[in-house]
């Protein structure tokens, strides 16, 4: 644990933090010092030897001075070092959030990440005061103890060193007791927080159902499997406490009944004995404690896993010089790519060419999406290659597809400022008209019309006062703006409304002449004019390429798919009479 | 030290619960059977945890005589640590028990809680779901219910033992010699005096530190949301400074907050520390002994009992954050059963027919601001009806009426003559069917997405259902059929999960249907599956439809063209368009966009 909070540590928060450790084991060894040299003051107190006490006393005093800096030296630097903490936590997510590929960046990312940036980061910030500390202690300052007793008396001193290793084996199956319970009961919380999140979700649809229907049956069981799994966890993690106290406490009956033996054989100094029982009995306290910390330590210890797991995602390989395309074409060769399960491409390969249009067609979960975010480089293909301008995209380096790839895609993110700001982005070089000409170039001067505030209304966090169709027009402003050689352009929700279909046509009469466009295409007029038809076969393949009016005249599975949207595009809810 | 989640408050805890205990009444009612037996044996553990102290003072007053040379009365020697050891496991038994009964309570709470939430989500009105994220119902069931857990599972007890414990101590020493007792009690007065000078202004840096904390998450999930964007764009820079900028304005002020107040803690945690205590009290008693005043066996009481007095409290005030989480969430948990139910009809009315009349409805979502203004119209039984206008219009608003999303302000809505407020809620949905934008399915099976609400549909009438909504081929496909759950074995494009919906519509066989044309555009690559679902659907039903597509209603009974939440026209498209008003320019505007978006020779 020790080791993974330095790991994180800045320089600063680690030369702190160490200090910070040395003065709590300076308080917990002083600690236990101060509570032997009871023995031999109590014994002096018992024999009313008023001479002995007094220097003990003043010993004692002195312990407890230096115990008394220790103490506030720990608290001062530890307050430092746990801020200090605080801070390279948050820079190192920051730090690796830059470093790591976009393909990570799912939009259940977010809450795992402000997890971590709130409560996790806080929460083992304070881990070394507020938890190591007092385990430390326990176990520090109950060792000195021991060690010292030997001193005193040797038999209860072996009777005690003999419990010890009894009590580290029941910590450590407490311990793993906890963690077993505990995953079980998260994953069943997880399980029936769902279950209530879809139950709200489908309230619309659950009203006709009434009461006892199919869905109250799921939430019910979830709910009750939840039920189950946390007196699982009860049961599991009170048996380790109950064992791991219970053992503490056979300890001390152990001193007890062996020190009352020995005292009635007379074979002990009672006031020895007394004093080692006032040990015994008040000082099982921080053992105690500690069981009951280990919880607290398993909580740190998820962020830290959540911290390395990041850590340990690699990213895309980075070419020590970038190699210089030829021009601006794109080609997969042989190119196979999954998500991890199942492949979603096999073995594809085809030409974008540069200053040609291609556009995709294919059913849904084809792979569409994925030939776009292959060339954008979110992810390598797991074989084959796609190059741009002659180059495999590895040799190329992030940085230089980044630079050469304008993405259309369907999430749009617009930051909590203006609308204006949200377009510039796309090239923050150019001048606010030179912006606004290419924005209502996409439409966006409509939306502009219609906020209050016009350019310079602000979007709400996350762009929430624009519609999904008017978020994608502002992500076509950027493109247009950002005027990279190769553009990928994703219609699926643009034929959402009237306004964006001619934005996004708009965009694409604007590009296609002078830049290598991969379209997804949805709209009849891309696809018909495109300079090339990719048609995938819902299998990781090609079904059949070639141009509009070649591939209508195969008649085959393309021909089929035109009649069909030609037959949607005319259809009539209410047709007339 | 203070930290914001280390912090202690030993006082917070007793005084918060006893502010609005009478509110909880229905809250805790479920563990109210269990709070005898979680007070009676905290009690007994706090007693019994004084007892072995008392037992060790027992034997050194056995013992001691020996150090003199005098005889030891092993039979009473042997009989003090028989209590003792009974003492200790009757006193740690009865903590685990009252531990394990809380929990256990906890539990009971949770559970029960969960299921109030369910039962409430039943009865609010739907358009409750619409303005919310799931993410205040998942912050219910996830976190508000768990944070309860400290208040019923942990502070009862601590709050026994931190009151007991010291009690018990102080009476006894009292008893045995009342100047050390006095003694004994003086880290704890110079604690109550120190915790207020380090409380001050707390409640005032909390309110502070949450806002930080929202500033930061806010700059967490934009720096997360965005970051995509920023690359592609060369602006990472940008964005990563304000995420630095946020982090760093954070731990300045939680660095700032912990440097003014971890002074003052450290000064009453050293206090308070055993060593310190240890040494005052010897000190005294040794002083005692000296003049006198005590004999030294005397000393031992104070100490022993005298070094427990504080630990309990402090372990009360190390809680009080999640205590504070607790209150925090109480407050949300009650707001939200305080949310008004929709309202029952005392004297339900059955609809006679299919027919939908609007009567001089009037709506606003706040009370206020009118978004609806005296709407009359007329769906006769069989007719489609379709809302047309800008978004904006009231056009949505209006048809989510009818299924009472919301209730009208003023006049009524009526379905078959009866207002629909006076409708019981099962009669009113066997009526009104609806199929909008976002696709709900349940993670179960398909069989069972599609008779969600008719769960005694035959196998045979769910494939009639899924025949005619033009899924039954794409279940087919998968390895289990209808048995394959969604989002397990079965992932649906956004077009499929739509079918599935107009299926379960279907199978419902309300008579009347609420229909969002726009479902029909969101997979292009299902969109004539959907079109000729949807059709099937409108067959023969009175349809209230809210068209994006103006082409696709040419043929229906009725168009109201819905201006600023009023019906500027209505008539068929034969009169609108004849009429050159509003319709007719929306028409050609229409026309010509719509054309543009057809490749040429395909008519719109």
């Amino acid at each position: 644990m020790i080791r993974r909070l330095l790991h994180y540590s800045s320089p600063r928060a680690r030369r702190l933090l160490i200090t910070e450790l040395v003065f709590i084991v300076a308080t917990a060894v002083l600690q236990g010092v101060a509570f032997l040299m009871l023995v031999p003051l109590l014994r002096a107190l018992f024999l009313a030897d008023m001479a002995a006490v007094e220097p003990w006393l003043l010993a004692l005093a002195a312990v407890g001075a230096v115990y008394t800096a220790a103490y506030w030296f720990a608290g001062q630097i530890g307050m430092k070092a746990s801020t200090a903490l605080l801070d390279s936590l948050l820079t190192r997510l920051g730090d690796r959030l830059v470093e790591l590929p976009v393909a990570w960046f799912g939009p259940d990312r977010s809450g795992m990440v402000t997890g971590i940036a709130i409560q996790g980061a806080m929460f083992v910030s304070t881990t070394p005061y507020s938890i190591l500390r007092l385990i430390l202690t326990g176990f520090i300052t109950p060792g000195t103890v021991l060690v010292g007793m030997y001193a005193f008396d040797w038999r209860l001193a072996v009777a005690m060193t003999v419990m010890v290793p009894v009590m580290a084996l029941v910590y450590r199956w407490l311990r793993a007791g906890i963690a077993r319970g505990d995953a079980a009961h998260s994953a069943a919380v997880a399980d029936a927080s769902n279950r209530v999140i879809e139950f709200a979700r489908a309230q619309p649809a659950l009203r006709t159902a009434g009461d006892g229907s199919i869905a109250d049956r799921l939430v019910d069981e979830a709910l009750h499997r939840q039920h189950r799994a946390y007196k699982g966890m009860l049961i599991t993690g009170g048996a380790g406490i109950a064992s791991f106290t219970g053992v503490v406490q056979l300890s001390l009956t152990v001193i007890l009944v062996l020190g009352a033996y020995l005292a009635v054989g007379g074979s002990v100094d009672p006031a020895t004995l007394i004093a080692l029982l006032v040990l015994g009995v008040r000082f099982n306290e921080p053992i105690v404690g500690a069981g009951d910390l280990g919880g607290g330590i398993s909580l740190a210890r998820t962020t830290l896993d959540q911290l390395d797991g990041l850590a340990a995602l690699k990213a895309l390989p980075e070419p020590a010089r970038p190699a210089t395309p030829r021009d601006w074409g794109v080609e997969f060769r042989n190119v196979s790519f999954g998500y991890g399960g199942a492949p979603v491409l096999r073995n594809l390969s085809f030409t974008a060419p540069s200053r040609r249009m291609t556009a995709i067609v294919g059913p849904s979960g084809s792979g569409k999406t994925t030939i776009t975010r292959l060339i954008a480089r979110f992810y390598d293909p797991e074989a084959g290659t796609v190059s741009i301008g002659g180059v495999p995209v590895p040799e190329l380096g992030t940085a230089v597809v980044e630079a050469a790839v304008s993405p259309v895609f369907q999430d749009v993110y617009l930051f909590d400022d203006t609308i204006l700001n949200n377009v510039w982005i796309g090239n923050p070089e150019l001048g606010r008209e030179e912006v606004i000409a290419a924005a209502a170039r996409a439409r966006v001067d409509e939306i502009a019309e219609r906020l209050p505030g016009g350019w310079d209304a602000r979007v709400g966090e996350g762009g929430s006062k624009l519609s999904g169709g008017e978020r994608q027009r502002v992500s076509i402003a950027r493109a247009l703006l950002k005027d990279a050689p190769i553009v990928l352009l994703d219609e699926a929700t643009a034929a959402l409304d009237i306004g964006n279909e001619i934005a996004i046509g708009a965009a694409v009469d604007a590009v296609r002449a002078e830049r290598t466009l991969v379209v997804v295409a949805h709209r009849l007029q891309t696809i018909m004019t495109a300079d090339q038809i990719i048609m995938l076969d819902g299998a990781g393949g090609i079904r059949e390429s070639g141009t509009h009016t070649e591939l209508l005249a195969a008649g085959g599975a393309y021909a089929h798919y035109w009649h069909e949207r030609v037959g949607a595009a005319g259809w009539q809810l209410a047709p007339p009479a | 030290m203070a930290r914001p989640e280390g912090r202690g408050d030993p006082t917070a805890g007793a005084s918060d619960r006893d502010a609005d205990a009478g509110t909880d009444e229905s809250f805790f009612a479920p563990v109210k059977g269990s709070l005898a037996a979680i007070i009676g044996l905290s009690v007994l553990g706090a007693v019994s945890s004084v007892v072995p102290f008392i037992a060790i003072v027992e034997l050194a007053r056995t013992l001691l005589p020996a150090l003199s040379g005098d005889a030891v009365g092993a039979g009473r020697v042997w009989a003090v640590v028989a209590v003792a050891v009974i003492a200790l496991f009757v006193s740690f038994g009865a903590a685990f028990l009252s531990g394990m009964v809380s929990h256990f309570a906890d539990a009971e709470l949770q559970l029960s809680l969960r299921r109030r939430i369910i039962r409430h989500l039943q009865r609010l009105p739907l358009g409750w779901f619409d303005a919310r994220s799931s993410g205040s119902v998942r912050k219910l069931v996830e976190n508000d219910v768990v944070a309860l857990h400290q208040l019923v599972a942990h502070t009862i007890h601590d709050v026994i033992f931190a009151v007991t414990v010291p009690l018990v101590s102080l009476v006894y020493l009292f008893t045995v010699q009342w100047q050390l007792a006095v003694a004994a009690l003086v880290p704890l007065v110079v604690t109550a005096i120190l915790y207020p000078v380090l409380m001050r202004g707390g409640a005032e840096k909390y309110r502070q530190y949450d806002e930080a904390s929202v500033r930061l998450s806010g700059a967490t999930v934009e720096f997360v949301h965005g970051i995509t964007v920023v690359k592609r764009f060369g602006q990472l820079g940008r964005s990563h400074r304000r995420y630095r900028e946020a982090t760093k304005s954070y731990v300045e002020f939680v660095g700032e907050w912990t440097r003014q107040t971890a002074a003052m803690f450290t000064l009453i945690e050293i206090v308070t520390s055993p060593v310190v205590v240890l040494v005052w009290l010897l000190a005294v008693g040794s002083w005692l002994v000296g003049i006198g005043a005590a004999a030294p066996i005397d000393v031992l009481p104070g100490l022993l009992l005298g070094l427990g007095l504080t630990s309990p409290l402090m372990k009360l005030g190390s809680s009080s954050q999640f205590l504070r989480n607790a209150t925090k969430a109480r407050q949300s948990l009650a707001a939200f059963f305080a949310l008004p139910p929709v309202p029952r009809p005392r004297a339900p009315r059955t609809p006679d027919g299919r027919g939908v009349a609007f009567d001089e409805v009037s709506f606003g979502y706040d009370g206020r601001h009118r978004v609806l203004h005296e709407i009359a119209a007329v769906c006769a039984p069989g007719t489609v009806t379709a809302l047309v206008g800008a978004s904006g219009s009231g056009k949505s608003t209006l048809a989510k009426l009818l299924p009472r999303f919301y209730d009208a302000d003023e006049g009524e809505v009526a379905i078959g003559g009866a207002d629909v407020r006076e409708i019981a809620s099962a009669a009113l949905y066997r009526q009104v069917g609806f199929v909008f934008q976002d696709v709900r399915l349940l993670r179960t099976s398909l069989r069972d997405n599609i008779r969600l609400t008719r769960p005694h549909a035959t196998d045979d009438e769910v494939e009639a259902a899924a025949r005619a909504a033009q899924i039954h081929d794409r279940i087919l496909r998968f390895d289990r059929g209808y048995d394959a759950v969604v989002g397990e074995d079965a992932n649906l494009s956004g077009g499929e999960a739509q079918r599935v919906t107009i299926a379960r519509a279907l199978l419902a066989d309300a008579r009347v249907i609420v229909l969002d044309e726009a479902t029909a555009f969101a997979d292009p690559d299902s969109e004539a599956a959907i079109q000729r679902a949807l059709s099937t659907l409108a067959a023969d039903r009175t349809v209230l439809v809210i068209a994006h597509r103006l082409h696709t209603i040419v043929g229906a009974d009725q168009i109201l063209v819905l201006d600023g939440g009023r019906i500027a026209e209505r008539g068929t498209h034969a009169q609108l368009v004849a009429a050159g008003g509003r319709f007719a320019r929306m028409w050609a505007d229409y026309q010509a966009n719509h054309a543009r978006s057809l490749p040429e020779g395909v008519q719109g």
